[in-house]
């Protein structure tokens, strides 16, 4: 018998009304660099997480260590915890419902077979290509890392479902240095294949980033156009979002969004999608971390709030159906509501476009201190540390150091002017380019 | 773990051709209890063993673990390790001499908080949190009592051998306010390397009235116009802005790439002269790290001193960069990861002002307090950093005024030591059971801290 049964078994056997077992295996590796390739690193790991159930009490136990001992052990202190654990008036039961969406592409078997020398030589020549770009930069600290996990999912109701899957992080870093101006440049990417991650081409936009920013200046502040690049919207959209579409946050009262179900909050070109089943995307997957299968969930749609996103015991709690959102961050947390796949639709107009019309304005590249924007109360904040002034319809001088702020449920009401045509991700949040009619920029020589 | 074992494993690194070799040995035991809105969220409990191998091939690192502890499984993390380093390839020297110590040592403790009784904790945190309801303005709290305890061995083929153990215990709390309209809300927690005598020595009910109490204020007050302020920052948050944004600028690893903004700037003058920076592995109130995860010891490196930098921050692979010896800095999540440089204990030396003459002079500025700073983040080649901070106090004719929110402070950090005029006397160095620091996707505890300080320029935004 496979260990994630055996666990639900022992727990039954010794009390427990209900039982859910998740367990977890990978292998991740994991190369850093700096002007060359410091080290090689391996992790096996496995760990698993038992849930159980007596009556309305419940608890958690988890282990990384999987014999047959150690399993009846959790048993029987998770059943312990449990008997002591006041009553949740609220819970009802562990997912009863199985089963498969029809995902594709969250698994690379070239990942199985790829050895670490090929790994190692693939950045080196990404390493080489940023250093050939041009004699002002050096590559800094980076890393490539890509994993491989089986999770195993198995409750008093159903039989163990499995699914393999596959994640690649790479990022590439450089600095360029001249006449005592200093600058960097970064590009990363996360993604499901090992085709899909074009090495060269992110060292040498990330290298090119450098030397541009060189030259970049602080600018003075005040209210503007403000075009966002899609990777750096999409994780702001993330930072601000993913909180108060969680049906957790709304029955909690932490929502903003609570009680706002077919209400207009944000402007009719504005919709919003939670996709598990994208092709490729960074949390696609057949069934959620409860084994509930995934699905297409439209959140907002032409502005209208259209639901929230559930795993079981949130959805038992509104009498509505899972959306198959169950995440666990780690094997050892309980299953919370997260996005899948977080999209903010594609409009028609391509980013260069987009900047031929604005006449003047701030175009961001990058940022830091996005996620410390506020998803509660909305207000959005990040330093831009790389930008460019959009004057007349081009890009113009490159800006740093100046921070960009407003409230983002405003701008899902008012202030998406475009939408751009080219989505991409910052993990699972995705966003084509978008430009905002006006934001506040504080500047360095305000007040 | 049969301590021999793992020596016959360092032996066998050797003979299949590692110049170095030295494996970490790591259990964990972990409890998180959460209380949400007044009922029991969720109650888990962890477990975490197994083993990493490190070994260096003509100067390449391969590192390779496993939670699996079977003898042949330890058996085939030597060999990836080692074809790990293989792949690697190159010719270096990466490690700096270390002084080779054999020592047991471990955090002070009464009462272990894994075994008090899971009734006792329960009802603890569900008090706290039942507590926070002070007004019908509360809309949502959180309450999470956390309690770990670490055990690390570590033994190396030059003959190392020590085991930390070390025990950490902490409770947290957000309150959520709305009035008006707005929302606001207000998370901070309390945490300490000891036993749950801790936990039993602090009324937790008041803790988190309090939190709520400025939760509703908070959600009543105005955000400031954004500008340029005179800023006094509480210990805390003033710690956190050191840590992250001159701390791992002064990690050796980040100065050796040129990534930091402190590259070249050994014996330079980067800050006014009332700035002392130190990084010291045991402290009161911060992280026990009598150790770091190469077993070198970790005693008290001076960073700064009157505002001219005296010393990076090393690990073995750093400081032989740099020709100098490890400071003792070379730490790692877990046994899954290699460690790198990382800060331990990292805190402001205090001064001579008390808190009211770093007020008492200002006309108009902002005093940032402890509780609600959400976290920041930095651009260490640049030096620039960016912190949500919670709630604060408006200074006015040098008397604190009403309470300001939504307040996010930046700047770079290279100008903000330079306008630090004055340090407050007290001195508040704290560790969290809650947070921990990032770097290059590892997380480590650690602590910080310092007196309140007087900064003449900080940009603040907000809206």
């Amino acid at each position: 018998m496979e260990f994630a049964e055996l666990a639900v078994q022992k727990a039954l056997s010794i009390g427990a009304s209900e039982a859910e077992a998740y367990l977890q295996r990978a292998r991740t590796t994991r190369v850093e660099y700096s002007k060359e390739i410091e080290n090689l690193k391996t992790v096996e790991s496995i760990g698993m997480n038992l849930r159980v159930a007596l009556g309305k009490r419940t608890a958690t136990y988890s282990t990384s260590i999987l014999d047959e001992s150690e399993i009846s052990e959790a048993a029987a202190k998770a059943v312990k915890i449990a008997k002591v654990a006041p009553e949740d008036p609220h819970w009802k039961n562990v997912n009863k419902r199985f089963g498969k969406a029809p995902a594709e592409g969250y698994y690379d078997d070239t990942l199985e077979k790829l050895d670490y020398q090929e790994i190692v030589e693939t950045l080196i020549s990404a390493i080489n290509r940023m250093k050939d770009y041009d004699k002002r930069v050096r590559p800094t600290r980076g890393f490539l890392t890509t994993s491989i996990s089986k999770v195993s999912i198995a409750n008093s109701y159903d039989e163990q479902s499995e699914r393999k899957q596959t994640h690649i992080v790479v990022v590439m870093s450089t600095k360029a240095e001249e006449n005592g101006m200093k600058s960097t440049g970064t590009e990363d990417q996360e993604a499901r294949s090992w085709q899909a991650i074009d090495f060269e081409d992110l060292a040498i936009k990330a290298a090119e980033k450098a030397v541009k920013f060189l030259k970049a200046k602080s600018t003075s502040g005040g209210k503007m156009a403000v075009v966002f690049r899609n990777q750096i919207f999409a994780n702001i959209l993330g930072v601000i979002l993913s909180g108060p579409i969680n049906a957790d946050w709304v029955q909690k009262g932490r929502s903003p969004l609570s009680n706002k179900l077919g209400n207009q909050i944000a402007s009719e070109n504005i919709n919003l999608v939670d996709d598990g089943i994208l092709r490729g995307g960074w949390h696609t997957k057949p069934f959620d971390d409860e084994g509930h299968p995934t699905q297409r969930t439209p959140v907002i749609n032409d502005g209208i709030l259209k639901s929230y996103i559930y795993d079981t015991y949130t959805a038992l709690k509104d009498n509505v159906e899972s959306t198959g959102n169950a995440q666990r961050s780690y094997y050892w947390m309980n299953p919370q509501p997260s996005p899948n796949n977080l999209i903010l639709k594609t409009g028609e107009t391509s980013p260069e476009e987009i900047i031929r019309g604005t006449k003047r304005g701030i175009y961001i590249e990058d940022t830091i201190g996005e996620w410390l924007s506020n998803p509660i109360s909305g207000n959005l904040n990040a330093t831009i540390t790389h930008g460019y002034l959009v004057e007349n319809g081009e890009l113009a001088e490159p800006i740093k150091g100046v921070v960009v702020s407003g409230n983002f449920y405003e701008i899902l009401k008012e202030g998406i002017e475009i939408i751009g045509n080219d989505l991409r991700n910052s993990a699972q949040n995705y966003s084509p380019t978008v430009k905002l009619a006006e934001l506040t920029i504080a500047g360095k020589q305000d007040r | 773990m049969n301590e021999h074992e793992l020596e016959k494993i360092l032996d066998k690194a050797v003979d299949l051709g590692a110049s170095y070799a030295d494996v970490r040995h790591q259990c964990n035991d972990y409890e998180m209890i959460t209380v949400e809105n007044k009922a029991l969220k969720s109650y888990s409990s962890r477990r975490l063993s197994g083993l990493g191998i490190r070994v260096a091939i003509k100067g390449a690192i391969g590192y390779a673990s496993t939670s699996d502890l079977g003898q042949d499984s330890i058996e085939k993390t030597l060999r990836t390790s080692i074809k790990a380093a293989r792949s690697v390839g190159g010719d270096k020297k990466p490690f700096g001499k270390t002084k080779v110590s054999k020592t047991d040592t471990k955090s002070p403790i009464k009462t272990d908080p894994i075994d008090v009784s899971p009734e006792e904790k329960v009802s603890l945190t569900l008090d706290a949190n039942k507590a926070a309801w002070t007004g019908k303005e509360i809309k949502s709290t959180i309450t999470r009592l956390a309690l770990s305890k670490d055990s690390r061995l570590f033994l190396s083929s030059e003959g190392a051998r020590i085991r930390v153990e070390t025990a950490l215990v902490g409770l947290g709390h957000e309150s959520v306010a709305k009035t008006n309209g707005f929302m606001e809300r207000v998370p901070y927690s309390e945490s300490m390397c000891a036993g749950f005598e801790f936990i039993e020595s602090k009324d937790w009910n008041s803790f988190t009235a309090d939190i709520s109490k400025l939760a509703i204020e908070a959600a009543n007050s105005q955000t400031p116009p954004p500008g340029t302020y005179v800023v006094v920052v509480h210990p805390e948050v003033f710690g956190v802005v050191l840590h992250e944004a001159f701390g791992h600028a002064s990690e050796g690893d980040l100065v050796f790439t040129g990534e930091s903004v402190l590259h070249k700037k050994l014996g330079e003058k980067l800050a006014s002269e009332v700035v002392t920076i130190i990084d010291e592995g045991t402290v009161e109130g911060g992280y026990f790290c009598p150790f770091d995860d190469e077993g070198t010891k970790k005693e008290r490196t001076v960073v700064v001193e009157n505002g001219i930098m005296k010393s990076y921050l090393h690990n073995r692979n750093s400081a032989q960069q740099f020709g100098v010896e490890s400071t003792g800095n070379g730490r790692a999540q877990d046994f899954e990861n290699i460690p790198i440089v990382r800060m331990t204990n990292t805190y402001l030396q205090p001064g001579k002002n008390k808190f009211e003459e770093l007020i008492e002079d200002i006309d108009f500025g902002i005093y940032v307090m402890e509780k609600g700073w959400t976290g920041g983040q930095v651009s260490p080649g640049m030096g620039t950093f960016t912190f949500g901070v919670g709630p604060c106090r408006v200074i006015k004719k040098g008397e604190l005024a009403e309470i300001v929110r939504g307040v996010v402070i930046s700047g770079s950090i290279l100008d903000t030591l330079k306008t630090v005029d004055a340090v407050g006397n007290d001195l508040n160095i704290m560790t969290s059971a809650f947070g921990a620091c990032g770097k290059g996707g590892q997380r480590a505890s650690v602590g910080l801290g310092g007196p309140h300080v007087r900064v003449l320029e900080m940009t603040v935004g907000g809206r």
